[in-house]
């Protein structure tokens, strides 16, 4: 019975002591918003250096991790002799000197080149926790270097993050740099782009396949708007819809069966929903407004279009099994091409404000508007990364009508096109 | 030798100042050297003494002080005032008793002495111009304290009720109190982008962890008490643990910790 009141003792006078005696904190910010990150030029395995064969490498992976918005790269001239190490496995790494150069990330790399076949190992190291995150081996030739960046880029954002980076896709965007307006391809960069039709009239509106490698685009080839749709490594191109007035706008549904578009072979602009071979399946809106523009939610249950139906036009969505129509936004005179993100319940729109156009987003419930370009010129035509980090679009604060790309916040933003031609209507690929 | 005698007339009858110029010069001079040797001016020669830097903001320590030496002097009023108002005020405040005390001057003090000698009514003159003093400085200082009155209602001066140092500010050594300068450590070892996270989460999302210091700053163990679930945030924070396994400073004892991670104020900022 003595022992038991010694417990009872015991619990109720020490124990309490001791679990009070830990202090509670609270840390509501993380001291730094970036991830510092060391970029150590890559060096040769056998042979002679080739900045030339492997600049183009480290180039692009810098200005695609600079996009990402993640990262703050470690002063080059700071590094320590573990930067001219060959060492590529995380033994033979000294993470000691990178710590102390208030590194948490590494990427260390190292090639080969043997005519103009290129090949380069990249890995990227846990600092602090002296641990390989991810390496990969790419072999190809050398103009192929920046788009081993790119995956590699990729791969560095599915290490920390748990997704694919949206960098090796293409963006697909009209230009009329011969003259007439074509669907040109490059690569996320702006490097590599290349001339996909030669319809020598005006192409617009181009939107990739979810399985990427097609698009549809509308062309006047024929003297009326219709919609293509095109294989770009076959280069095989078919009408898919060529009704009476416009077939304009087509974007494929997130599973790629169904193609969303605006006709107006009844007179009046409205949205309908087609199969692949351009057979119509559903009219999803019927007012006496012009209602175009449309684009999926991410699970494709909705389409957000643009309807002047109430006056002004404004941003709308539509439910494509009930066919019942919400009105999104309510501020502005002009809101035009809304551009929903594949990952989350937000809509990019543009809204011409004091005469100007600029992008903004909203929440599919009307809620949080959020303007994201600010300054001269007018910007337009938003579209989402795959991964709905970044936002594709055109404007021409710099002059002429060039194609950019931003954070999904807005900040980050970068010139992609550099010709004097225009160039407009962007679109980004899913996974290449 | 009468040549010399009457140049030296003839000089002294033209500048009759320059014999005293002279001897005030060679005064002058010889001061300077008895400076100049004294060392008076040596400090301009030396070298300058060194600076030493004390980090009082950042140094740990058990019974921080409340601050700012307002706070210091807040406790004082807490002494009665109206009672022990006439005889501590002459010190703490001298200004109030500037303006009337030099009319009187302290004469009525080296008044004792002639006091003995002197009669009973001069006595009693200068006892009654003592009290008239007394008087005249109290009703000073009920002044000087109507317009502070004033003033602090105004706003002009610090609120009696704003916390004025550290909040957990209650002892006397200077510095930052064990804690504040463990989370500081620690935040400033904690690297997280926001486009890293899902940011429909960001003002959700947490994560607990124990950790135990010990008197030299070392990191003894840590624990993650509730994870957050969500790997990057998680990751983020063991890796600002890592770093922050050794502290800057030693502690006082050794100290256990629960700390809350969060992004509640990143959060309210990206709104």
């Amino acid at each position: 019975m003595r022992i038991f009141w010694l417990i009872v003792i015991f619990m109720t006078v020490l124990l309490p002591q001791t679990t009070q005696a830990a202090t509670e904190i609270e840390i509501s910010a993380p001291g730094e918003q970036t991830i510092p990150l060391a970029l150590v030029p890559f060096l040769p395995i056998d042979g002679p250096e080739s900045p030339k064969a492997i600049g183009g490498f480290l180039d692009a992976l810098n200005a695609d991790l600079e996009l990402s918005g993640l990262f703050r790269f470690v002063n080059p001239d700071a590094f320590l002799d573990d930067a001219a190490q060959l060492g590529l496995f995380s033994t033979q790494v000294n993470f000691g000197q990178w710590r102390l150069l208030g590194a948490e990330t590494l990427v260390k790399g190292a090639y080969t080149l043997e005519g103009d076949s290129l090949v380069v190992e990249a890995r990227l190291f846990d600092v602090v926790n002296r641990r390989l995150l991810t390496g990969r081996r790419y072999v190809g030739r050398t103009k192929d270097v920046r788009r081993m960046a790119h995956a590699f880029a990729d791969q560095i954002l599915k290490a920390l993050t748990g997704e694919l980076g949206p960098f090796s896709a293409r963006l697909a965007y009209i230009s009329n740099q011969t003259g007439d307006k074509e669907l040109w391809l490059m690569d996320v960069d702006g490097h590599n782009s290349v001339r996909l039709t030669n319809h020598r009239s005006i192409v617009l509106n181009p939107d990739f396949s979810p399985q990427g490698k097609e698009l549809l685009f509308t062309s006047y080839r024929a003297n009326n708007p219709n919609l293509y749709r095109k294989e770009i490594y076959t280069g095989q191109e078919a009408k898919v819809s060529f009704k009476k007035g416009l077939n304009v706008g087509g974007r494929f549904s997130p599973d790629g069966d169904e193609i969303a578009l605006t006709l107006s072979k009844d007179g009046n602009p409205e949205i309908y929903l087609i199969d692949r071979n351009g057979a119509i399946r559903k009219r999803l809106t019927n007012s006496w407004g012009i209602d175009t523009d449309p684009s999926w939610s991410a699970d494709g249950r909705q389409v957000a279009f643009v309807s002047n139906r109430l006056g002004n036009p404004h941003i709308f969505t539509v439910d494509t099994y009930t066919q019942e129509a919400k009105r999104l936004t309510t501020q502005g005179k002009y809101n035009a091409t809304p551009a929903w993100n594949p990952k989350d319940d937000i809509i990019a729109f543009t809204r011409q404000e004091n005469g100007r156009f600029d992008i903004y987003t909203i929440r599919s419930d009307g809620t949080d508007e959020r303007r994201l370009t600010f300054g001269p010129g007018n910007s337009e035509h938003p579209r989402w990364s795959p991964d709905g980090r970044f936002l594709v679009y055109s404007s021409d604060k710099d002059g002429n009508r060039a194609i950019y790309v931003m954070r999904a916040d807005g900040t980050g933003s970068r010139r992609l096109t550099t010709l004097e031609s225009d160039c407009r209507h962007p679109a980004w690929s899913g996974r290449w | 030798m009468s040549a010399t005698r009457l140049s030296f007339n003839h000089s002294n009858h033209d500048h009759p100042k320059l014999g005293r110029f002279l001897v005030a010069s060679l005064i002058a001079h010889t001061v300077l050297v008895i400076l100049l040797a004294g060392g008076l001016f040596d400090s301009a020669r030396r070298v300058k003494p060194p600076v030493y830097y004390v980090d009082l903001v950042h140094k740990p320590v058990l019974n921080p002080q409340a601050g700012r030496p307002e706070a210091r002097a807040k406790p004082a009023p807490k002494a009665p005032a109206a009672k022990k108002a006439v005889a501590p005020q002459p010190k703490a405040k001298p200004k109030p008793t500037a303006d009337k005390l030099p009319t009187a001057k302290t004469k009525p003090t080296p008044a004792p002495k002639p006091e003995a000698v002197k009669s009973a009514e001069q006595r009693r003159l200068a006892a009654i111009e003592e009290l008239r003093q007394k008087q005249a400085r109290q009703s000073d200082i009920d002044d000087i304290k109507q317009r502070l009155a004033k003033l602090q209602s105004a706003g002009a001066s610090v609120p009696q009720d704003v916390p004025i140092g550290m909040p957990d500010g209650s002892g006397t050594e200077a510095g930052v109190s064990v804690v504040s300068h463990v989370q500081a450590f620690i935040q400033s070892n904690w690297a997280l982008s926001p486009y890293l996270l899902d940011q429909s989460r960001m003002g959700t999302i947490q994560a607990k962890v124990f950790l135990v210091y010990s008197d030299s700053g070392e990191l003894i163990r840590y624990r993650i008490l509730e994870p957050s679930g969500d790997s990057q945030f998680d990751d983020s924070i063991k890796r600002a643990i890592i770093k922050s396994k050794q502290l800057d400073h030693k502690l006082p004892k050794t100290m256990e910790l629960t700390v809350l991670f969060n992004l509640k104020e990143m959060a309210a900022v990206r709104r």
